[in-house]
């Protein structure tokens, strides 16, 4: 394909498979599908080392899956862009699947069995993938996996062996154990166990979990409607596997017990906070473990609602998210953020242009200034702004460049109205009267479908880059160079690969 | 004569910054809360109760005012449109029996949920100016206006007088929420003056800037987006956007910022002599005076509107002109 006819944008990082009211589902597949497909064909290397960036589980899974379909070597001379080693496919796949939630990561290798739209693929790259996934891990992890997913790693492993291999090694073949499984964890026979449901020998010695025995008891205690032993079981195990439990054999727990005995996941943790409180139980959430716009969000939230309580911690986390995080480096920058009362977004996702626009401004490095424009304080608070009013963001520019900077960043929805078209005049002026800066238009969209012809403009001289999440926004800046500097990309790309995975 | 400006009594109203977005020019007004009044949410709108007829409660202990030409669109049921606005007493319901259709051949009664609420585009507000056919209970009053609003639309082969056939339609229906996005009610707007290539279109002022957060969609969408996106498709405007001012090249930003403030408070305030030159040919009481607010039908040369008063200074407005 040539350059010329080909055309990317970064959204085909950041699918995800929801039917809107005008497409529905297959055919937004279908869309996609296409889009991985012309650029797997554009570039293999590219189309690999892109996964690398933020963008979607959804996305990525499905991108291994077109990268593990197709054989990397057919004549065993095919070049391997130079910084890469010959097996780097297998090293990003690997290294994005340990990125990924759990949950996530368990569904693209079920991509690989057949499950979630996606056809079989079983090779030898595909079989050791879903072994090492599971079994190279420490053995509380381990036995953790096993408690929360064990139905999935159930179909994960016997397609990865297959029913022949599987049942060897189920009833006693040592030496197949240790080729296949063994080698990731030696100890894992009594994982293999549970997973399969296959009582352990009396005749041999297996590694103690003391979770899975404790899972177990659980079960047992449940099925038996033993109210005292169930409580004593359930402590410390993850909250979904005692709910289902309770939920099953009818056991009456409160629900405030269960939030409060339980273990929740760090995210899972913020999302029931609200839910544990109406339980009449509370929480520890450890607020700096938390996402930046998941921060901002709650902080708003907690706002919005007048709920004071802990509303310090989440100020404090973000200072320090601010403070701590991996910055992007666009050189010194001021950033302009639109507080107009468009930037409210929707009833579904309130304020969602607003904070993607905080949580963009808190992973910038080297900021000289922020200036809001428009919006106003919100009554209860000593100076939270809130979106509000009319959009006269030519005000801001124009401090922005007095500033002296050489690079503007100015996120908006594009919905200049004050007056509409002043913006675009303003940075007319300055250009032509040689105002030497660069300004860059990040557009908060709704979306992820958005595409970058298609988001509102401020000025017809910067084409928007539309970001849905803040952290996609070093995604947008690769993609929006692609095809004009492909081999710059290429590079940056490897020398990401290089900083995260190795050589 | 007097002139509209006198009428209405601005006291009180100042102008916010202007916005616009190509053809239409919005200006806000701002200010305190002027009447006492029942809060928007208090207001909902039931069912019709026979064709022709719109009942509306309120749970408010003070008297609700339903704002001027409110139409519903439902499924499975003929939509309706006010012929002017209506006044609902405290904690009570009432019927309006002057109602229109505005779904031709579609039958069935209205529910309370699940319609679509906006106000009639300023097209279909003007002939309901005529007070013979505001005042007349008959619910197809309005079908010979809407045929002769949608004609020329190219909304399919369709020639009832369904005025859905212009907000159902997709393209549509999307350039007109894309509008409304174009537009952001500020801090204390109760109102807003709108123009079309600078000629004033309608005044809209509401009770309370709770009421202007409640219905600025309906009227920005629904009526002045509406009728601007029809005359736009039918060729009747000419594409049109603000004259910018010329900024000399060596100005430092500073200076830009001068001469930008200036042109934006130039643009806002010459919308006062404009006002002061419409004169009003016809103010008429309509109906009684109902929970102490007194509805009045105002005609100018070119359209007219209601405005509602209490105590008697005026709490509501809404003028297509």
């Amino acid at each position: 394909m040539s350059e010329k006819d080909f055309q990317i944008d970064s959204g085909m990082l950041q699918f995800v498979p929801k039917g809107a009211y005008y497409e529905d589902q297959n055919e937004q597949i279908k869309s996609i599908n296409d889009t991985w497909t012309s650029f797997f064909n554009y570039d293999r290397a590219l189309f690999c080392l892109t996964t690398l960036l933020n963008g979607t589980g959804f996305s990525k899974g499905a991108m291994s899956h077109m990268l593990l379909s197709n054989p990397q070597a057919v004549t065993g001379r095919e070049v391997i862009p130079a910084g890469l080693s010959f097996d780097y496919e297998s090293k990003v796949i690997m290294y994005n699947l340990i990125k990924e939630r759990t949950p996530r990561a368990l569904k693209n290798l079920l991509m690989l069995a057949g499950k979630e739209g996606k056809s079989r693929v079983n090779n030898s790259r595909t079989r050791h993938l879903i072994l090492e996934y599971i079994f190279h891990r420490g053995h509380h992890e381990l036995e953790n996996l096993a408690i929360n997913y064990k139905g999935k790693l159930k179909t994960l492993i016997r397609h990865a062996l297959g029913k022949q291999e599987l049942n060897k090694i189920l009833f006693g073949n040592e030496k197949l154990f240790m080729k296949r499984i063994g080698r990731y964890n030696e100890n894992a026979q009594t994982v293999m166990c549970h997973i399969f449901n296959i009582p352990l020998r009396k005749d041999k010695v297996y590694a103690r979990f003391e979770k899975i025995e404790q899972v177990q008891e659980l079960n047992e205690a449940a099925k038996a409607g033993d109210v005292e032993l169930f409580k004593k079981y359930m402590k410390g195990l993850p909250t979904l596997t005692v709910m289902g439990y309770r939920n099953t054999y009818k056991i009456p727990v409160e629900l405030g017990s269960v939030y409060e005995k339980a273990k929740m996941g760090k995210r899972q943790a913020l999302q029931m906070e609200t839910a544990a409180k109406k339980a009449g139980t509370k929480i520890k959430v450890n607020y700096k473990n938390q996402d930046i716009y998941d921060l901002w969000k709650a902080f708003y939230h907690k706002v919005t609602v007048g709920n004071q309580s802990n509303i310090e911690e989440i100020a404090e986390a973000i200072r320090f998210k601010m403070k701590s995080k991996k910055k992007i480096d666009i050189g010194e920058v001021v950033i302009i953020i639109d507080a107009s009362k468009s930037m409210q977004g929707s009833d579904t996702r309130p304020l969602h242009p607003f904070l993607t626009a905080l949580s963009i401004s808190s992973i910038i490095s080297n900021v000289k200034d922020v200036l809001y424009v428009g919006g106003k304080i919100h009554p209860q608070t000593d100076g939270v702004i809130i979106p509000s009013g009319a959009t006269d963001l030519w005000k801001g520019l124009i401090e922005a460049v007095l500033t002296g900077v050489k690079k503007i960043m100015v996120i908006s929805d594009g919905y200049e109205n004050s007056v509409k078209g002043l913006f675009d005049h303003v940075y007319k002026h300055f250009k032509k009267s040689g105002y030497d800066f660069e300004l860059m238009h990040i557009n908060p969209v709704m979306s992820a479908d958005a595409k970058s012809g298609t988001v509102r403009k401020l000025t017809g001289e910067v084409t928007p880059l539309p970001v849905s999440n803040h952290k996609y926004l070093e995604t947008e800046i690769v993609f929006n160079q692609m095809i004009e500097n492909r081999e710059i990309v290429k590079q940056l790309l490897i020398g990401k690969y290089k900083n995260l995975i190795g050589g | 004569m007097s002139s509209l400006f006198d009428i209405l009594d601005f006291a009180g109203i100042g102008l916010g910054s202007v916005q616009s977005d190509d053809e239409m020019t919005v200006i806000p007004l701002v200010g305190g809360d002027r009447g006492d009044v029942a809060s928007p949410s208090s207001l909902k709108f039931e069912r019709t109760t026979g064709y022709g007829e719109m009942k509306f409660s309120n749970e408010d202990e003070k008297p609700a005012i339903v704002p001027s030409n409110m139409m519903i669109r439902g499924t499975g049921a003929q939509d309706h449109a006010m012929s002017g606005s209506g006044i609902v007493k405290a904690n009570s319901s009432e019927s309006f029996n002057n109602a229109c259709c505005i779904e031709e051949t579609q039958g069935g009664l209205l529910s309370a949920t699940g319609n679509d609420e906006d106000i009639l585009p300023i097209g279909l507000r003007k002939p309901l100016l005529d007070y013979g056919k505001r005042s007349e209970k008959g619910y197809s009053k309005l079908w010979h206006d809407i045929k002769g609003w949608l004609r020329g639309m190219n909304l399919g082969r369709r020639s009832a007088a369904h005025l859905r056939y212009f907000y159902d339609d997709k393209n549509i229906n999307q350039a007109l929420e894309e509008f409304a996005a174009s537009f952001e009610p500020i801090e204390n707007q109760i109102g807003a003056v709108i123009m079309f290539n600078g000629v004033p279109v309608g005044i809209e002022i509401m009770p309370s800037a709770d009421h202007w957060d409640a219905y600025w969609q309906q009227l920005l969408r629904g009526c002045y987006g509406a009728e601007l996106l029809r005359m736009k498709r039918l060729g009747k405007i000419a594409p049109s956007t603000l004259i910018l001012p010329n900024i000399p090249e060596e100005s430092s930003g500073e200076h830009v910022k001068e001469i930008l403030i200036e042109f934006t408070n130039h643009l806002r305030e010459e919308i006062i002599p404009i006002l002061e030159q419409i004169s009003v040919s016809d103010n008429r009481r309509i109906g009684s005076i109902t929970s102490g607010l007194e509805t009045r039908m105002i005609t100018t040369d070119s359209g007219g509107g209601d405005v509602i008063l209490q105590d008697s200074k005026p709490i509501y407005i809404s003028l297509v002109l």
